[in-house]
């Protein structure tokens, strides 16, 4: 049962996450690879290549919004978690305190979505502003709000199991960054091979990627979005669980 | 110390660990500890470090699983029933895990969320002040002394005003004069009633805070009693002096008398003689120093 607790532990991230955002560093270093893909593919690559007979740039923005939300709702929930943990000890205060595991998770995975949310909006801003295909539609706000919710969910299951804070970029590495470019951020799945595509349809960032662009819930949004509500509520599930069986 | 009078009637048992067994991995850290501690009794556990203590306490506050054996709060069983615990207890862990990056105030205003401590907004610059803390309670936590810290870390486990508080090695790191300071701290919260589990490797602070002492050694209870019963276990007076090849040697006696007679048996050369601490009871039980 989620109860009020999950409140203090969002608020608790918010105001980390406030003198964070005023160091200006967390900013750079949460917006800064999407910006260099923008450049590089969006605008450089981008002139001559189209894609389904629209520019590259529209193609590119919903990719890398999902791709920057994914990334950034993931990484900073995971760290932060294994890091209040294992090293500062502050987790402990969570557990101690009269509060479901479930609202302990709540709240970690709200601030996450805020976090995914806010380094994703810098490539919307340009998306509205440049590409000229690009529209907001209501199927995008969906996928990226499921995105940073499953995403953020996952990262709390990597912060809880892993052991050392190194292992949370090995995770990363294995797990997020191959998500990151074969799920149809840069290209279609469709020019995939076969052999491959079946793996492909199993990622969650592929299904985010195909909601993400999609003008209305058509069948094919539809199929997206069953399978990251799935995703979405295995990945809650087993934080959950993880949270309530947290034994040092 | 004068005695307190209990929040709760009746001496039923607060906390009783019932034959409590934890390894990690190979390492037996608590092999089998049962003791019990009445409502409003200040329990001191002393020992060396690795004796067990810290593992003991994580035990009772919910953030270790026992291996076997139960601990029990107010008739709940920790592993099954956290969620009858938890609004009971208060925990000053022996890592200072503040929110190094928020201030004083916010580090206080987050727990009072998480225990739903209704009026903070009065309660927490009261929290501060009793703690000299208010000056600072807008600034970083990151800038505090060690003092201030484990200060903060009291005043943080006091707001909802807990049953039980357990204080794991509450003064360890700080210097002798900021150590009473934070006894002072402590007694205070005695007098309310509080049932209070201090954990600590330093003698006088058993001494000074703790109505009755645990004992432990290598994951083992190996005494139990008032300090006064302990001391007058092994002997109330310590002869000490100068042995062979210079080494400081000791003998424990039951009486003046027989003190007396013991320090003339060394020829009152760099003889002395003292009343006997936990130190030496600790001593006399395992053949080591605590710290």
């Amino acid at each position: 049962m989620i109860q009020y607790g999950w409140y203090a532990v969002f608020i608790r991230q918010m105001l980390l996450f406030r003198r964070k955002i005023l160091k200006m560093g967390y900013v750079f270093s949460a917006m800064m690879m999407p910006v260099v893909y923008l450049i590089a593919f969006g605008f450089g690559l981008g002139g001559s290549v189209k894609i389904h007979g629209t520019d590259y740039l529209s193609f590119l923005v919903p990719g890398l919004a999902a791709m920057s939300s994914m990334n950034n709702s993931y990484n900073w929930v995971a760290s932060s978690l294994n890091l209040n943990r294992l090293y500062f000890k502050n987790f402990q205060t969570f557990v101690q305190a009269p509060i479901s595991p479930s609202s302990i998770l709540a709240g970690e995975v709200l601030a996450g979505m805020v976090k995914g949310l806010f380094a994703s909006m810098f490539i919307i801003i340009v998306g509205v502003c440049f590409a000229a295909n690009f529209h907001i539609s209501f199927p995008f706000i969906v996928a990226l709000l499921l995105n940073t919710f499953l995403f953020a969910s996952l990262g709390v299951i990597t912060g809880m199991i892993t052991k050392t804070h190194e292992d949370t970029s090995t995770y990363s590495n294995f797990l997020i960054m191959p998500m990151a470019f074969f799920s149809g951020t840069f290209f279609p799945v469709d020019q995939i091979p076969v052999l491959l595509k079946w793996f492909i349809y199993l990622l969650p960032l592929t299904h985010t990627n195909i909601l993400i662009r999609k003008a209305s819930f058509d069948q094919g949004a539809l199929v997206s979005l069953l399978i990251l509500i799935i995703y979405a509520f295995i990945f809650f599930i087993c934080g959950s669980r993880l949270i309530k069986n947290y034994s040092e | 110390m004068g005695r307190h009078k209990s929040r709760s009637s009746g001496e039923k048992n607060m906390l009783v660990a019932e034959r409590i067994i934890k390894s990690y991995g190979s390492v037996k850290a608590v092999k089998g500890v049962s003791f019990n501690i009445k409502r409003g009794e200040v329990f001191g556990l002393l020992g060396p470090n690795g004796a067990g203590k810290t593992t003991t306490i994580k035990m009772f506050t919910a953030l270790t699983k026992p291996d076997s054996g139960r601990c029990i709060i107010n008739g709940h069983d920790v592993a099954s029933a956290p969620e009858m615990i938890k609004p009971l207890i208060g925990v000053v862990p022996q890592v200072n895990n503040l929110d190094k990056d928020l201030t004083a105030y916010e580090n206080l205003h987050i727990y009072s969320l998480l225990h739903k401590v209704s009026g903070f907004k009065n309660k927490i610059p009261e929290a501060l002040k009793k703690v000299e803390l208010y000056d600072r309670r807008n600034h970083l936590v990151s800038g505090f002394s060690g003092g201030m810290q484990r200060r903060l870390l009291l005043a943080r486990a006091l707001l909802p005003e807990p049953e039980v508080l357990f204080l794991d090695e509450p003064s360890i790191g700080l210097d002798p004069q900021i150590r009473r300071g934070m006894w002072d701290t402590i007694r205070k919260t005695r007098y309310q009633g509080r049932t209070v589990i201090i954990t600590t490797h330093y003698i006088e602070e058993a001494e000074a805070l703790c109505d009755r002492v645990g004992v432990m050694r290598k994951g083992e209870l190996i005494a139990l009693g008032t300090p006064a019963e302990l001391k007058a276990s092994v002997g109330e007076y310590v002869v000490e002096y100068t042995g062979a090849e210079g080494r400081l040697m000791q003998e424990i006696k039951c009486t003046k008398d027989e003190a007396y007679s013991e320090a003339k048996k060394h020829n009152g050369i760099g003889v002395s003689i003292r009343r006997s601490n936990l130190e030496d009871v600790f001593i006399k039980l395992t053949g080591e120093r605590i710290e």
